[in-house]
């Protein structure tokens, strides 16, 4: 099944929409300035800003004015509006008709940080959290019978463009609008800045006197379909996404490894997928940050990946900045443009070439891209490789058929509170860093996977899927103190390092050194059974044959009423072939179905399984999850 | 060589920012290397010290690679906030 392409949308500091930033990029304008909108001291540092007020935003799409809207979800309606209205699925206004087969994935980290940062100590979480600004987008159309949100940080986008090719291809969608906004707010402005990456001028990716990143916001959407769905319903199709490759770097939180092993392996993972071989490559839409680090190591990537044969690169974020879980999908329009129109964008501020670093396209050429790859890093080493192709290629439709397998939960384990032994497994370096919910990640995620061992070494599971509403409130909300009381100018970059969503799940790679398939879903409730359906479909399909998928959250005083556990639920999953051997029956149960994403108490689901596991009779569903004893 | 008096306070200053709840100050060779081998902290614990020379002692650096030799051991740290401290 080939994945279609059939609207595209896009918000950011160099256009409105589509045609406007196809102009800039075509006119070599950036969109990188001082800043206007966002009230910072930080005046010194510039930024992509979109050139739209919030008040702006709420007249044009017609919401009163009075309304609390987190600015992320703004942009993200501007961008799904101009997807759907071109894939002719745009029903703002209309009487709701949700199908379960029409899906939002979002990607975005920053939520609604806009708004808890004029407000704290107050926390509005519907406002705050990931999955409430998705919703709001979702509530926005009438067309959405399940949401979900990924948040990898800065490889959000692309992981949701991954995650809603794999619904189609499962079946369990029609259509998806996958991408990622995320709006600027002086919480990151300041994070950033305290990791010391940001530069004082426009940035330069892959210039030897590059110093840093400049931060940008906007949204990108694409709607995704089958191809055959497309042609039945008519729909024109603009580009395909013919392959895909997420992989963790499993080195640092904030730095990559000098190899670029996880960018490395990413990239490889969408060739292979896309049958293409690295000479098919037209043109790479860089991650390109401008950060001294980034630049070079992803740079030694592309020289593993392309050796001699170097395609044309950029960084669009020259352009439009470094717009974190937004980019994905920025850049993916932005690759679609660049086929329709027939041109490869530039690098603008490149000038001095750097012998770490490849020669980028200093500005935009004429050109026909077939097939481009295009790279988002994240934190934590969350590294997503897609490749979006021209709509008429022709590509070899590999149907891999899979043998049947059933799922077993090999082990669970379920910590709450703060109050958990860690000393046999972490030493205290290695704890040192981290906070509660961190070390209660770590701690349950290392029993479940001792607890599956079949020979005594610790399982590497060739996925680790992570649910968090929240993630690292606690830390988060020092910094946010901090950031408030010091005027801006003493706050932690370990606090701003671990308020991302995905480092616990990242930690887990990085401690186990897994470079397989890493993801976080941040939906509220809903969290643990998107990260629970992507497992499950992936072992289904013998992607991966382990996962460990985890659901890890912790409630401050300020975010009490949060909908979900203070706990961390960690579980070992194994595909398994359905003959009963004595092998295939070691574990507590068969998670035999997912109806898709919904409620899933992480505390219920652990007792369901603990039931089944003992007297192992009556069959059990929990949310969506339907359980089966073995 | 900076005097003991501020090489002790350097180190216990170290063991609250980065939180290293089991260490006593005569725990740390304030000649040893601090990142790599020895204490083995990487490029967050320098943004940590970059922060603690501000806070503590009013000393900005621009640029985190300017860390790199000062934040070779307690020594040229201290040494370093001797000579250019502002508060």
């Amino acid at each position: 099944m080939r994945i279609a392409i059939t609207g595209a949308g896009v918000v950011s500091a160099i256009g409105l929409d589509k045609a406007a930033t196809a102009a800039s990029l075509l006119e070599g304008r950036s969109g990188i300035g001082p800043l206007k909108h966002l009230q910072t001291v930080h005046s010194e540092l510039p930024c992509g800003e979109v050139d739209l007020s919030d008040g702006e935003m709420k007249t044009r799409l017609g919401i009163p004015a009075a309304t609390a809207v987190p600015r992320t979800s703004l942009l993200g309606i501007i961008a799904a509006k101009e997807a759907l209205e071109q894939a002719g699925l745009c029903t703002h206004g209309a009487i709701p008709c949700p199908s379960e087969a029409t899906v939002l994935i979002n990607g975005t980290t920053v939520g609604g940080m806009d708004i808890t940062e004029r407000t704290y100590p107050t926390v509005d979480t519907k406002l705050h959290d990931c999955g409430g600004c998705t919703d709001i987008i979702a509530e926005y159309f009438s067309i959405f019978g399940q949401v979900t949100t990924i948040s990898t940080a800065c490889s959000s986008a692309a992981n949701a463009i991954v995650f809603g090719s794999e619904l189609i291809k499962a079946g369990r969608a029609d259509v998806v609008l996958a991408g990622g906004s995320e709006s600027l707010t002086r919480y990151h402005l300041n994070g950033f800045n305290s990791l010391m990456i940001l530069d004082s001028e426009r940035c330069r990716p892959f210039d030897a006197g590059r110093a840093g990143l400049n931060l940008g916001e906007g949204a990108g959407f694409v709607v995704l379909e089958s191809e055959e769905h497309a042609k039945a319903r008519g729909a024109e199709i603009l580009g395909l996404v013919s392959g895909y490759g997420n992989a963790c770097d499993a080195f640092h939180q904030t730095a990559t490894s000098p190899e670029g092993e996880g960018a490395f392996r990413a990239m490889s993972e969408a060739l292979a997928m896309a049958g293409l071989r690295p000479s098919d490559i037209d043109y790479v839409n860089a991650h390109g940050t401008g950060t001294p680090n980034n630049d070079a190591t992803e740079s030694a990537a592309l020289r593993r990946v392309f050796g001699d044969a170097m395609p044309p690169v950029s960084s669009t974020k020259s352009f439009t900045g470094h717009t974190t879980s937004a980019s994905g999908g920025i850049e993916t329009v932005i690759c679609l443009e660049a086929i329709r129109r027939g041109f490869l964008p530039g690098n603008i501020g490149w000038q001095n070439p750097d012998a770490d670093c490849v020669q980028p396209l200093p500005e935009a050429v004429a050109g026909s891209p077939r097939h481009i790859l295009c790279n988002s890093f994240g934190f934590g080493g969350n590294d997503s490789a897609l490749v979006i192709s021209a709509p008429d290629v022709k590509t070899a439709d590999k149907e891999i058929s899979s043998p049947e397998v059933k799922i077993v939960v090999r082990s669970a384990v379920y910590l709450e509170g703060a109050d958990f032994e860690w000393k046999h497994l972490l030493n205290p370096m290695q704890a040192r860093r981290l906070g509660t919910l961190m070390k209660r990640t770590l701690v349950a995620s290392l029993e479940a996977l001792d607890a599956a061992s079949k020979d005594g070494e610790r399982l590497i599971p060739d996925a680790v899927i992570t649910a968090t509403g929240l993630g690292c409130m606690e830390n988060s909300e020092k910094f946010l103190a901090a950031m408030l009381e010091s005027g801006e100018t003493m706050m932690s970059p370990t606090d701003f390092m671990q308020s991302t969503h995905n480092t616990p799940g990242s930690l887990i790679s990085i401690h186990l050194k897994d470079h397989g398939y890493n993801s976080t879903y941040s939906q509220g409730a809903d969290s643990m059974a998107s990260a629970l359906l992507d497992a499950w479909l992936q072992l289904k399909s013998g992607k991966i044959r382990t996962a460990l998928v985890g659901c890890h959250d912790e409630l401050t005083p300020n975010t009490a009423g949060y909908p979900v556990p203070d706990g961390s639920l960690a579980l070992v999953l194994e595909a398994v072939p359905c003959t009963n051997t004595p092998e295939n029956e070691n574990g507590l149960c068969e998670i035999a179905g997912i109806d898709g994403i919904g409620e899933l108490d992480a505390r219920n689901l652990y007792n369901a399984i603990e039931r089944l596991a003992a007297n192992g009779q009556a069959d059990e569903c929990c949310g969506p999850v339907k359980l089966k004893a073995l | 060589m900076a005097n003991e008096q501020l090489i002790l306070e350097v180190k216990e200053k170290i063991i609250k920012a980065l939180n290293l709840a089991d260490m006593t100050p005569a725990d740390i060779d304030a000649e040893a290397p601090l990142f790599g081998e020895g204490l083995g902290l990487d490029s967050i614990d320098a943004l940590e010290f970059i922060l603690l020379l501000e806070r503590d002692y009013g000393i900005k650096l621009k640029n985190p690679a300017e860390g790199k030799e000062i934040f070779k051991s307690v020594a040229t740290m201290a040494e370093h906030i001797e000579k250019n401290r502002t508060k």
